[in-house]
């Protein structure tokens, strides 16, 4: 993975020390909380309902052994001895003390880590294919780009006061999006040109919150060199034209649904012939440099028939699930990579203690090259595992409580912090998942039903991304009271697509009923066990889960809010 | 009043001519581009130096004869509306502005190291914020990644 | 009244003394508008360096105790509704 030089370690060193300056003028009552708050929040540092809250950055969803040590050190020192995993790859504390943050990112600093733009008006952290560089898919490493881009976005001095938060996702594998870049506010797609040629191709506008649209293609083939002045050029346009008097419209996916995306390219095109100049075109020793961090790792040469003995997996069906749901395919025979479910009964999903983050660093060492990987599902990836080692593998996940055979499977629950933390929403999204995830224990059940993936988000930001679960929850406040909109039909990859809302909102003793509900209907409707829980919705459409929950197709029994 | 100019503290010597208020005998005004817009011969004929006061929702070529400007002020009304940050470098990079150009508004002491990168070289701060202390802000953060109008060369063609 | 600690951002009420606690138990009532608000602009004025963003809430006093009106409102008192780990923060 990417090290830092002298000069990176510099940047990352005198912001820790910056930070520790604005502190200071806090407590002493110098700037007031208005002024802080943005200061803050470029530092990751939010104040949630019972305390701050500290979202530290995994670029692109990337750890080394000892970066996950830090954050296990980190979560019992400084905070309760658990940190929580993000749908953008990156981890939080809950309960940090303003007066320990300034430690805190010196600790990060120390391990090449930090916390900037994780939060506020800026470019936020970059996210990238969970199977990066080791996907069988994939066209290209996206990595060595999204480091490119982290530097690049890092402090930009002209882009720190954007009208909204910027999101940016990369993809390497244009077959298979498992990065959701058509849901951000840029997505970059690495593709062949008729010619052969390598290239990316930008989307623009997507995003969930308020108003869920799907990204469109503002350049087809960007050659390579341009990647930085064409972004750039992007943003200027959003940070000249982007509205700023309402913070619900604010996200750049409203100024090109406003201007559309052949006028909205116009000027970006306009921009960019003023703006760019040989000296912001990306040389290839650059592009090599970085890559050469991403380089593979010493894999052995073994035979494609390196696998787990059969016999082995015949005998023990846990095992045998296990490999069978949270196991992928690897580029290199003989390898696998392995998806720690983070999604435990009874647990928080993506909470992760801080002895469970050093046994993962200690695994990390010994089966995987030194390396983890957070997914936007709120999972960790395991990405160069000898395929022969799954079965002592699992066998020490399990004892630590991280053998879940359940990913992307109906208790795989995408969950963001919702109501029990965060003081924006309407409603807790933590209890919903916690409940699914006793509801539906049960192998056989989880199996049958197959791929679904159900997201909560605890209001309309969507941090949960209810919009593109196959099934959504989006908490909604009715008199100061908890309901819930259920939603079908989301999709993040490909095939994207939007989830709807199917009836009326719910109570919260009604919702998990009535995801169970439709689970059924589904069950009973589909036309073979091959038929995915999405594809069955699409071909249905909503009518028959219509009944299923409320009894009735009939809109007025059905409602709408 | 005082301001920073160019990294120190100095006098002001302009004098900021709000929409309707009357011009002063002599010296260096910052009239509204309103102002300028409308009367900028007479401006530019009774005074040697004029400065421009622009709001920040416009464009460096709303601006007429800019090269016959010695200043211009850039609005900053929120500390985080961040146009002015776009302004300031196309004004410089895009329209070769030499004269100075100032943040006036909502400005902080942690805008200052963004805002010179931008092109920025003089600041009004925010009423009631120390000028002392607000001049260490310049060496914060002194390592940067990015090509902008102090260097125009991003990091892979420095390191 | 309420708000958070800007030292730890722990949950803030604001006792009728003026001083600030951290258990809702603790809170002074107002029990007509005018005083409230009266007290919500000088605390937003003065207290900013010790605690963040005070606001006034309503609640339903009965009894010794004291039960906010919103979901929100009592999740700020009693603290996450889900099991902590290390509920106390011990280290
Ligand atoms: S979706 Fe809403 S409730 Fe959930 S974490 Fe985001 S802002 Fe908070």
């Amino acid at each position: 993975m990417y090290q830092y030089d002298d000069y990176d370690r510099r940047i990352i060193v005198e912001r820790a020390q910056q930070f520790r300056g604005q502190v200071a003028r806090r407590l002493t009552g110098e700037i007031t909380e208005e002024e802080f708050k943005p200061l803050r929040l470029q530092n990751g540092l939010y104040m949630q309902l019972h305390a701050y809250m500290l979202r530290v950055a995994i670029p692109y969803g990337l750890l080394s052994s000892t970066q996950v040590r830090k954050l296990a050190h980190i979560a019992r020192t400084y905070d309760r001895g658990y940190g929580h995993l993000t749908t953008r790859q990156n981890i939080q504390y809950n309960w940090p003390k303003l007066t320990d943050v300034p430690a805190i990112l010196d600790e990060l600093a120390s391990v090449e880590m930090h916390a900037v733009q994780t939060s506020g008006n800026c470019v936020r952290n970059i996210t990238a294919d969970h199977f990066a560089g080791i996907a069988r898919d994939e066209l290209e490493d996206p990595r060595p780009y999204c480091e490119i881009l982290r530097q690049w976005s890092t402090f930009h001095p002209e882009f720190a006061h954007l009208p909204r938060k910027f999101k940016i996702a990369m993809t390497g594998a244009p077959g298979n999006d498992r990065a959701a870049v058509r849901f951000h506010d840029i997505g970059v797609r690495i593709v062949e040109n008729a010619q052969g040629e390598r290239g990316f191709e930008v989307l623009v506008g997507g995003g969930m919150g308020r108003t869920p649209l799907i990204g469109e293609v503002i350049r087809e083939f960007l050659p390579k060199p341009h990647l930085l002045s064409y972004i750039e050029s992007i943003l200027r346009v959003y940070n000249l034209h982007g509205r700023r008097d309402n913070k619900y419209k604010a996200r750049i996916k409203i100024l090109v649904s406003a201007l559309g995306i052949d006028e909205f390219r116009r000027r970006v095109d306009e921009d960019w012939e003023a703006s760019r100049t040989p000296a912001l075109e990306l040389p290839d020793a650059e592009v090599a440099r970085v890559s050469a961090f991403f380089a593979p790792p010493p894999y052995q040469v073994l035979p494609a028939d390196d696998q787990v003995g059969v016999i082995q997996l015949g005998r023990d069906r846990v095992l045998g699930n296990w490999v069978s749901n949270n196991v992928d395919a690897h580029k290199v025979p003989g390898y696998s990579a392995v998806v720690i479910s983070v999604k435990q009964p009874g647990i928080p999903p993506g909470d992760v203690s801080d002895t469970q983050l050093d046994a993962i660093a200690d695994i990390a060492d010994r089966y995987s090259f030194g390396h983890v990987v957070v997914t936007h599902t709120q999972n960790l990836v395991l990405p160069d595992v000898r395929t022969s080692e799954l079965p002592r593998l699992h066998a020490e996940l399990r004892a630590l409580d991280l053998g879940e055979a359940n990913a992307n499977k109906i208790t795989d629950v995408i969950t963001c912090p919702g109501l029990d933390y965060c003081d924006l929403a309407n409603a807790r999204s933590i209890p919903l998942s916690l409940e699914i995830a006793a509801r539906f224990d049960r192998v056989d059940y989880l199996n049958d039903v197959g791929d679904v993936s159900i997201k909560i988000s605890g209001c309309i930001n969507a941090c949960g991304h209810h919009h593109v679960g196959n099934i959504g929850i989006l908490g909604i406040d009715k008199r100061g009271e908890e309901f819930y909109q259920l939603m079908l039909g989301g999709s993040p990859g490909n095939d994207a697509s939007i989830g709807k809302i199917l009836g009326r909102a719910l109570a919260q003793d009604e919702i998990v009923d009535a995801v169970e509900k439709v689970l059924d209907r589904y069950l009973e409707i589909r036309e073979s066990p091959d038929e995915r829980f999405l594809d069955a919705v699409r071909r249905v459409g909503f009518d028959p889960f219509k009944v299923a929950v409320y009894g009735s197709a009939d809109p007025l029994d059905a409602g709408g809010d | 009043m005082q301001i920073i100019r160019d990294r120190a503290i100095v006098d002001d010597d302009f004098v900021h001519v709000p929409d309707g208020a009357e011009l002063p005998e002599a010296g260096k005004p910052i009239v509204t581009l309103a102002h300028y817009a409308r009367a900028r011969e007479t401006l530019l004929a009774r005074y040697p130096t004029v400065g421009v006061r622009v709001p920040s929702d416009k464009l460096p070529t709303d601006i007429p004869e800019l090269a016959r400007v010695a200043l211009v002020a850039i609005e900053f009304p929120k500390f985080t509306d961040g146009r002015g940050y776009t302004v300031g470098r196309m004004l410089r990079e895009r329209h070769a502005f030499r004269g100075e150009l100032r943040a006036v508004g909502w400005v902080l002491r942690d805008q200052l190291r963004y805002l010179e990168r931008c092109g920025f070289n003089a600041f009004e701060l925010k009423p009631g914020k120390p000028l002392e202390s607000a001049l260490e802000a310049f060496d914060e953060l002194a390592g940067t990644y990015q090509a902008a109008v102090d260097d125009p060369r991003p990091i892979y063609r420095r390191r | 009244m309420t708000g958070n600690f800007t030292e730890d951002g722990a949950v803030a009420w604001r006792r009728a003394d003026g001083t600030w606690a951290r258990q809702i138990a603790e809170a002074g009532l107002f029990v007509d508008e005018p005083t409230a608000k009266a007290a919500a602009t000088r605390a937003a004025a003065q207290e900013q360096r010790e605690i963040c963003d005070p606001y006034g809430i309503e609640v339903h006093a009965e009894g010794g105790a004291i039960d906010p009106l919103t979901a929100r409102q009592r999740i700020r008192a009693n603290g996450p509704t889900i099991r902590l780990r290390r509920p106390d923060g011990e280290r």
